[in-house]
């Protein structure tokens, strides 16, 4: 069996660990960051896409507020290039209670959540889709973050910097202990069964909703998650180019975040036992719906091109005779076992947002340091991610203007999120995976209105002439995608998105028949 | 003012089945419209006539079906809410032999479709699945996978939908052998669809520079496979001068849309019908009918620059389903007819499942159409026939069956108005 052995080894690869991953590694330690999955796959990518400003929290829990405008204005410095900067906009609409606007109002003063009044007319003139019976508008910080191109950077930066091995697809399977001391796991690439040892002085345990099963790994009882589902409604187009939250308590339906080609309305909120519960519930569906029309009129016959569920952690220490190590109103909670069961050499980390991600790497890194008995100060808040050093944000029309620049000698792939060519075959390559739900992630490949109608047969043509690759894998990849696909189109698919399937379909099971390729 | 004209029959769709009935009906001496918002579903479909290419039986994937002729009479048995069923399945055979006359004699000179209802050609599709079709043109006939002779795929670079290799390794996994090879073109521009570089091969100059690159690449013994580029006016010409050139068999092989060999039989059909006086109006879409009583007396169609009133005594309906909003699904789950709000049939009621989470499974969706009595009448409506994919009860894309449906079901409304009209026999 093949070993590694590194200073920290990191479960989870969704935006927290990938941040704890980055962070330990400027702090110069070496790392081994894997996922059961694709980086972002799991709760980090299934979310809205917003970069609070913290807003949403500034009544009910305004230290979760003060947090997010600080760490707001931190990543847009560090992670500019993943980050566009809509802007945000708090509205009453006719649907809320009108007095919520002062206490928002004073709520933005007391956390320091900067905020302007604008004349409804001036925001309707903006963004003209908005319900016009709209009475008070704010302007706030808020913006969107592409959660996968962040943790990709984020682990990317890892390996840069201190050579750290970024293990996607690889669950753990077992979690070692020497006695009182966690030293380290077993690997398996859930894709070859191939089983990996590492050895580690501290395990990271960041598997957000999934912590409580990590936890468990290492004999340790207690750390209950209780997963919150919420779905997610994408539509094909921008209805609004600026974050629209409604202005009232957080409740569901309350927001709609333009993010690249797309816009996505969020979310709600039920509980659930089993963090892989990915139901989207028929009458869930058709509330997000109604609050579509109560913050836009006619969102019901705008394009739905798919929905989705993320699963948020909520933590509640269970342990008898243990009180929660953090504040009940912080949104995020660090676990240090050697304090709480007496275990050293491992950390827990979940509950916050994706907004907060670098705060709980840099309170887990001190964690994990003083686990090391080393002094090494945290440099996140000032160091960009690759990619991101110019401090420029993402602005929509990127792509545009690079497919522009290569009209006349590189291949459009992808139509509706201008994927050339020579994009996707240098990330096969550098990705060396047959999986082209990875590059829907971190290229966009079939995101848009046609979800893969046009360009999954050709990625996958692309991909069978790359070295190596035999048509069985190509043909796996192609019906992978479509199957997986699928699952995120049918219980939302209606109106001339159900044209559009129809028409994929015909494309796939009828003029290419790839059904048939499963014999 | 609003114009109205007036026509014995008008004909909403100009899709196989709409051009059929259409064609048909003027070839008897009716005359005829056809209100069309855009081109039909032909420019997406691959060009051939599937009747029945495969029986879903619950297996995944469904079962292969070799003899349409032998595997109907069963099939509608089990299936009474089939179109098939419907229509009877000794119509499709005339209707499907009017269809290859009309492209015999259409405007592509020497195109003609080749097979019959006895045996399924297996043609290799874009990603090398083997796909049974009825009739298939000429130029995709030597693609047979029962055929004799290796196969080599020929890749075009600028062409982003037929990829060779995969298509080739494909092939070889269904134990006939294939390679692919690629051929540069002399085209200034890194993309290409189907049909520009249909319209480039029909330059004699374009194509024999082809043939010259692509002749030393060959073997002795091996068939030439495409993609369904070779001409949209006279795909006769260029694909048998290529099989002169190069000295052996060459086929076609139908791409992603847009679809060359679906255009050929738009332009075929549409040519029968302008030849029997037939009118063709795209660009209309049809926003509203007057009635009187039980029948539809008028049509109101939005044209460029004016409504028109369409005044007839008969209306096919050939509309398709969902993928031409014909039929529409609302975010309330309820399906709508749009064109003329008539009643559906085969919905799902409400809070039964409209799909099912499997890609490959059979959606409960699928099977809606318009609701019709046993002459293809809509449910309460004297004159309105409906004839294609606007029908009821078929899934085509799972079972290889929309042209047959289409042919038959559009030659049957000809036939249908005919009796009633006491038209004559076609010409």
């Amino acid at each position: 069996m093949a070993g590694l052995s590194t200073d920290v080894l990191v479960i989870g690869g969704g935006a927290t660990g990938a941040g704890v991953a980055w962070d330990a590694a400027l702090r110069g330690l070496h790392v081994v960051l894997a996922d059961r999955a694709d980086l972002g796959e799991g709760t980090s990518g299934r979310f809205h896409g917003l970069l609070h400003s913290g807003g949403r929290y500034v009544v009910k829990d305004p230290l979760a507020a003060e947090e997010c405008i600080a760490e707001n204005r931190i990543l847009r410095r560090i992670a500019a290039d993943c980050i566009e900067d809509t802007g945000g906009l708090f509205v009453t609409t006719p649907s809320d209670d009108p007095a919520y606007a002062e206490r928002f109002a004073e709520g933005c003063r007391a956390t320091g959540v900067d905020c302007e009044e604008v004349e409804p007319a001036e925001v309707l003139r903006e963004e003209p889709r908005l319900h016009p019976g709209i009475s008070r508008a704010f302007r706030v910080p808020d913006a969107n973050i592409d959660a996968w191109k962040t943790a990709w950077a984020l682990a990317r930066g890892a390996h840069e910097r201190s050579g750290a091995r970024v293990l996607p697809y690889h669950a753990a399977e077992a979690i070692h202990r020497r006695g009182d001391q966690v030293v380290g796991a077993r690997l398996r690439d859930v894709r070859t069964g191939d089983e990996l040892e590492v050895e580690a002085r501290v395990t990271v345990n960041a598997t957000g909703a999934w912590a409580g099963r990590i936890a468990g790994l290492a004999g340790i009882e207690g750390v209950r998650v209780l997963p919150g589902r919420g779905i997610m409604i994408a539509m094909n187009h921008r209805l609004v180019n600026t974050v629209v939250n409604r202005c009232q308590m957080p409740t569901d339906g309350d927001i709609l975040v333009p993010i690249r080609t797309v816009c996505v309305m969020g979310t709600t909120d039920v509980h659930t036992d089993d963090p892989d519960d990915q139901t989207v519930a028929e009458d869930e569906v058709q509330a997000m719906l109604e609050d579509g029309e109560r913050l836009v009129p006619g969102f019901r016959r705008a394009r739905a091109l798919r929905v989705w569920t993320g699963v948020r952690p909520l933590f509640q220490d269970t342990k008898e005779g243990v009180a929660s190590t953090r504040d009940v109103t912080r949104a995020h909670t660090l676990l240090d076992h050697a304090e709480r069961d007496g275990v050293g050499g491992f950390v827990t980390i979940t509950g916050g947002k994706l907004t907060t991600f670098r705060l709980m790497a840099e309170e887990t890194v001190d964690a994990v340091c003083r686990h090391l008995g080393e002094e090494r100060p945290c440099t996140t808040a000032t160091e960009p991610l690759p990619g991101s050093e110019d401090g420029e944000h993402y602005m929509l029309g990127e792509r545009l203007a690079r497919r522009e620049d290569g009209l006349l000698d590189d291949q459009l792939v992808c139509e509706c999120e201008l994927v050339t060519r020579r994009k996707l075959e240098e990330a096969m390559r550098r990705r060396g995976t047959s999986n082209l739900d990875d590059f829907r992630r971190v290229l966009r490949l079939g995101m848009g209105p046609c979800q893969g109608g046009f360009c999954m047969y050709r990625a996958a043509g692309i991909m069978h002439g790359l070295d190596g690759m035999s048509a069985e894998q190509a043909n796996a990849a192609l019906l992978g995608f479509l199957v997986e696909r699928w699952k995120g189109v049918w219980p939302i698919l209606y109106g001339d998105q159900l044209r559009q399937a129809r028409l994929d379909d015909w494309i796939f099971q009828g003029v290419l028949d790839v059904g048939h390729l499963r014999e | 003012m609003r114009r109205t004209l007036h026509y014995d029959a008008v004909v909403v769709g100009a899709g196989v089945a709409g051009l059929t009935a259409a064609a048909r009906l003027a070839e008897s001496g009716a005359r005829v419209c056809v209100l069309a918002k855009g081109v039909g579903s032909t420019h997406l479909a691959p060009g051939t006539v599937d009747v029945l290419g495969y029986e879903p039986d619950g297996s995944e994937p469904p079962r292969r079906v070799d003899s349409p002729a032998r595997a109907l009479p069963a099939f509608v048995a089990e299936r009474t809410d089939h179109p098939y069923a419907l229509l009877g399945v000794d119509s499709i055979r005339p209707a499907l032999e009017w269809f290859a006359e009309r492209i015999e004699h259409g405007p592509q000179q020497g195109y003609r479709y080749l097979g019959e209802m006895e045996r399924n050609h297996l043609l290799p599709t874009a990603v090398g699945a083997a796909r049974p079709s009825a009739l298939v043109p000429e130029t995709m006939a030597a693609g047979d996978l029962r055929g004799t002779g290796p196969i080599c795929v020929v890749g075009l670079h600028p062409l982003r939908d037929l990829w060779a290799s995969l298509c080739a390794a494909n092939i070889v996994r269904l134990g006939v052998e294939a390679r692919a090879v690629e051929v540069g073109l002399d085209v200034d521009r890194p993309d290409e669809n189907a049909l520009g570089l249909a319209r480039r091969f029909e330059d004699p100059g374009f194509r024999r520079t082809f043939a010259d690159r692509l002749a030393p690449q060959l073997r002795d013994d091996e068939r030439v496979a495409l993609p369904a580029v070779l001409g949209v006016r006279d795909p006769h010409g260029v694909w048998s001068e290529l099989e002169t050139w190069l000295g052996r068999p060459v086929f076609e092989i139908p791409t992603v849309p847009p679809s060359v060999p679906g255009m050929r039989v738009s332009d075929a059909l549409r040519a029968a019908l302008r030849a029997a006086g037939g009118r063709l109006v795209v660009g209309a879409e049809v926003g509203g009918a007057e009635r009187d009583g039980e029948r539809v007396t008028a049509l109101q169609a939005h044209t460029a620059g004016r409504d028109t009133t369409y005044a007839a005594r008969w209306v096919v309906l050939a509309t398709g389903g969902f993928n031409s909003g014909a039929l529409a699904l609302g975010s309330d789950w309820v399906v709508r007819e749009t064109v003329l709000g008539l009643p559906v049939r085969g919905a799902p009621a409400p809070g039964a499942r409209r799909f099912v989470p499997e890609y490959f499974g059979e959606q409960p969706m699928s099977r809606v159409g318009v609701a019709v009595d046993p002459n293809q009448r809509a449910e309460g409506l004297e004159n309105v026939i409906v004839a294609g994919a606007a029908l009821p009860g078929a899934e085509p894309w799972r079972e290889g069956s929309g042209e047959g449906i289409a042919i038959t079901s559009g030659h049957r409304a000809a036939e249908l108005v005919r009796a009633e009209e006491g038209l004559g026999a076609a010409v």
